[in-house]
């Protein structure tokens, strides 16, 4: 009996195997490989002279350091990560709450209309977005119109994964919680506001993150919207790695890592969730 | 109709006037009239699927009734939604807010409340200023409430670590932490196990007695309506069957229906020759009941506990035990005799195959009028000859509405006169004995096809109801066991169907 038991567990361990492997190959390998350049130098000595270099560029220290080109370059891209972040927020969950509640039989069908623009190819489609831009008279006409145009894109573009995260939580609410609070006396918009929003909150976090950290690093969107004239976190380590220089953009990197590490943590992502994310977790 | 004397003197304090509610074209609740007096205990009592909850979800407001009027105190409410209304419902799964502490779902309620305060204002007019209610007030309603289900010191806890029993006790208190006028539990102890569910029956009716609130509490256990309500409701299919005290509907069922959801009973088909007296399973007995028409078939339950087993030559009734099982207090006993199969509960056991003598005693005979002497459709007759009722279509015989008539070749009726006439479309009145209705498996076999909607074992055959797609009910008997919701079709003899003319009918008034 307790032999097969163990033999059952043993199996369940070989089961991680390739995740593992998989995990270990194409996430904590190249993250080691971006620690290591970011930290050395061409012969491969220690050094932190990129990290100076990345505060320290101008040679004025700490101060300069807030005029410098890297420092607006990651303000920028938080600016446009934010609120392509919120406009998505503010369009998505009203959509996702009336999917979810209204009373058609083919609600998958509605939300298809929301995702099928997906299966359309991203570079195609921003290219006809700027098409639209052209058309309109907005696409590189100003600074202001730039950046505007790059939250238009990413919105365009990361909206679907807003939408179905909180989706997904919303019609997983049980409808008796609202009848619950209604029967206390709760109004309709307060029901909302104490009992759908906080149940819905795991599928916002989840749309956060989904949103937020990759519209920091997309510059696909911000190259082809503004004729390259916004430029974004991504777009920067991009060009240290086309010019060869491997080691400042690795530390650039890390510095990307450290928000979506603060972006994750702030969000609650490391939370655990006790009703979604108890699985897999006793694995390791 | 009797009801607990404390109760009498109280007011209605809710009423329900001919409320009916219908989902997409289906009624789920027909002409429902009832009252509940301040301070009672009621139960809506019935199998699931017979609107007892649909009725409770009207009088909380989460449905709106399709027409009728529920009156709160004497005022029609019947259009307020639920946060205005001054009841509170105990939900089936419970519904605590998970993101929620105890203490907040507790709270839930009071935290929405308003109070209405006049003050005059700086141009000494009078105004009217909606308060919420100070924390502290809160804080010690809380403490209170969750003292009455004995949860004290839970505040800080979060649901997800309380019991299922604890959860149950945390509902109740959010409940009735507002102080609601009514309370509604609908299948509250639904998901307890056996020994927690007796406990929270026990509770519960202390904490009725103790709050003086009126419950009003919706479960399918007959055991548990009988142990805690003032009065019962037993509802089937939409519709009241029977209100009274747990007694009256238990010792005296209005049909058998009741009588048959009720506890455990034998139901027979008898007549009665005269007040007093009663027969069934081919012998006399003795009864109380009285007031029907002589000779008139009637339906007798007898409850297993009502039957003696007594040495043969002393028993009225004669047979063989088949069956004893142990059931704890009594055994369980299936005595055979003759065509009839009768149960008993009793606590001596006698063996198996051994012949006794039955006797019941005149005051355990419950006598009731029959619901389902014959069924009666109205009709029309096609093209064929053959005629169209209850939704099917059966072959019959067309010359019975016309004595001493024939049918010529081409389908005409000839009359004893001569007369040829069409009988397309004439519209008759049909009827069909229960015994005349056979089931079939083979959908095509039968003039009619449906489900059975209900099945009660009468000591010699099942009693069923089908029912076809637009609701049109056959009842039946049937020796053979068949399964509630099995989709028949039902075949009827042609030389069964009787037929009259309904013109003729018009005609004569």
């Amino acid at each position: 009996m307790t032999e097969t038991k163990q033999r059952l567990h043993f199996s369940r361990k070989l089961l991680a195997i390739p995740y593992a492997l998989f995990l270990l190959a194409f996430v904590i390998a190249p993250l080691l490989i971006v620690l290591y350049y970011a930290f050395t130098d061409d012969s491969g000595k220690f050094t932190l002279y990129y990290m100076k270099m990345f505060f320290n560029e101008s040679g004025e220290g700490l101060k300069g350091f807030f005029t410098s080109y890297n420092f607006k370059t990651i303000m920028r891209s938080l600016f446009i990560s934010f609120m392509s972040t919120l406009v998505c927020l503010i369009i998505a969950y009203p959509v996702a709450y009336i999917i979810a509640h209204c009373k058609l039989k083919n609600k998958s069908t509605l939300l298809l209309l929301f995702i099928v623009p997906m299966w359309v190819n991203f570079v195609l489609r921003i290219n006809a977005l700027k098409e639209l831009f052209v058309w309109l008279g907005t696409y590189n006409k100003s600074e202001t119109w730039n950046v505007v145009n790059t939250i238009i894109g990413m919105v365009y573009d990361f909206l679907p994964f807003m939408i179905l995260p909180i989706y997904t939580t919303i019609i997983k609410i049980d409808k008796s919680y609202l009848e619950a609070a209604k029967d206390l006396g709760a109004t309709p918009a307060k029901a909302f506001l104490k009992v759908t929003l906080p149940l819905s909150k795991a599928g916002i976090v989840s749309g956060i993150s989904m949103v937020f950290l990759p519209s920091m690093t997309n510059y696909v969107v911000s190259n082809y919207l503004t004729f390259r004239n916004v430029k974004i976190i991504g777009k920067l380590i991009d060009d240290y790695f086309t010019g060869d220089l491997w080691h400042d953009g690795s530390f650039i990197a890390l510095i990307l890592l450290l928000f979506m590490f603060l972006a994750t943590w702030l969000t609650g992502g490391f939370e655990e969730d006790e009703q979604t994310n108890t699985r897999g977790t006793s694995l390791w | 109709m009797k009801k607990n004397t404390a109760l009498e003197n109280s007011a209605k304090i809710i009423e329900l006037v001919d409320i009916c509610k219908d989902f997409d074209g289906v009624s789920v609740v027909e002409n429902m009239n009832l009252y509940v007096r301040k301070g009672e205990f009621i139960t809506f009592l019935g199998p699931s699927g017979c609107g007892k909850t649909t009725t409770l979800r009207m009088i909380a407001g989460f449905e709106l009734p399709t027409s009728g009027k529920i009156l709160l105190n004497g005022e029609d409410i019947s259009h307020l939604p639920p946060n205005l209304r001054p009841v509170n419902t105990v939900f089936q799964k419970y519904a605590l807010f998970p993101h929620l502490n105890v203490f907040e779902n507790v709270a839930f309620g009071l935290k929405q409340k308003r109070i209405e305060t006049t003050y005059i204002d700086k141009k000494g007019n009078q105004k009217i200023k909606k308060e919420k209610l100070p924390k502290a007030l809160i804080a010690e309603k809380v403490k209170k409430a969750l003292e009455i289900v004995d949860l004290s010191g839970f505040e800080k806890r979060s649901i997800s670590t309380l019991s299922g029993g604890q959860q149950q006790r945390i509902a109740i208190a959010r409940a009735i932490v507002n102080e609601p006028e009514i309370l509604l539990l609908d299948e509250p102890l639904g998901a307890l196990d056996l020994k927690m569910r007796k406990e929270m029956q026990l509770e519960l009716k202390a904490m009725h007695k103790r709050l003086g609130i009126t419950f009003i509490y919706v479960t399918h256990d007959q055991e548990e309506a009988l142990t805690m309500s003032d009065t019962i409701v037993v509802m089937a299919d939409g519709a009241i069957q029977q209100i009274g005290t747990p007694e009256m509907i238990y010792n005296e069922p209005k049909n058998t229906f009741v009588a048959d959801f009720i506890g455990e009973s034998n139901i027979f088909t008898g007549v009665m020759p005269k007040d007093g007296e009663v027969r069934f399973c081919g012998k006399k007995f003795e009864c109380l009941d009285g007031g029907f028409e002589k000779d008139e078939p009637v339906d007798v339950v007898v409850r297993p506990e009502d039957v003696k087993i007594k040495p043969v030559e002393e028993g009225i009734l004669k047979g063989k035990v088949t069956s004893v099982i142990f059931k704890g207090i009594h055994y369980q006993i299936l005595v055979q005799c003759g065509r009839y199969e009768i149960e008993i509960q009793s606590t001596s056991a006698p063996t198996v195959g051994d012949t006794v003598g039955l006797v019941i005693k005149p005051d355990g005979i419950h006598v009731m009028k029959k619901e389902f002497v014959v069924n009666k459709f109205s009709g029309v007759i096609t093209k064929r000859n053959t005629v169209e009722f209850g939704d099917g279509e059966f072959e019959c015989d067309v010359t019975q509405l016309y004595p001493g008539s024939h049918l010529d070749e081409e389908g005409y009726l000839i009359t004893a006169k001569g007369e040829k006439l069409d009988l397309t479309d004439v519209e008759v009145n049909v009827e069909v004995d229960l015994h005349d209705i056979t089931m079939s498996d083979d959908p095509d076999e039968g003039g009619a096809q449906g489900h059975i909607i209900s099945l009660i074992y009468k000591s010699e055959y099942y009693r069923y109801i089908v029912r076809t797609e637009n609701e049109e009910d056959y009842v039946l008997a049937c020796e053979d066991l068949w399964n509630e919701n099995d989709f028949v079709s039902l075949i009827v003899p042609k030389d069964k169907i009787r037929l009259t003319l309904k013109m003729a009918e018009g005609g004569k008034q």
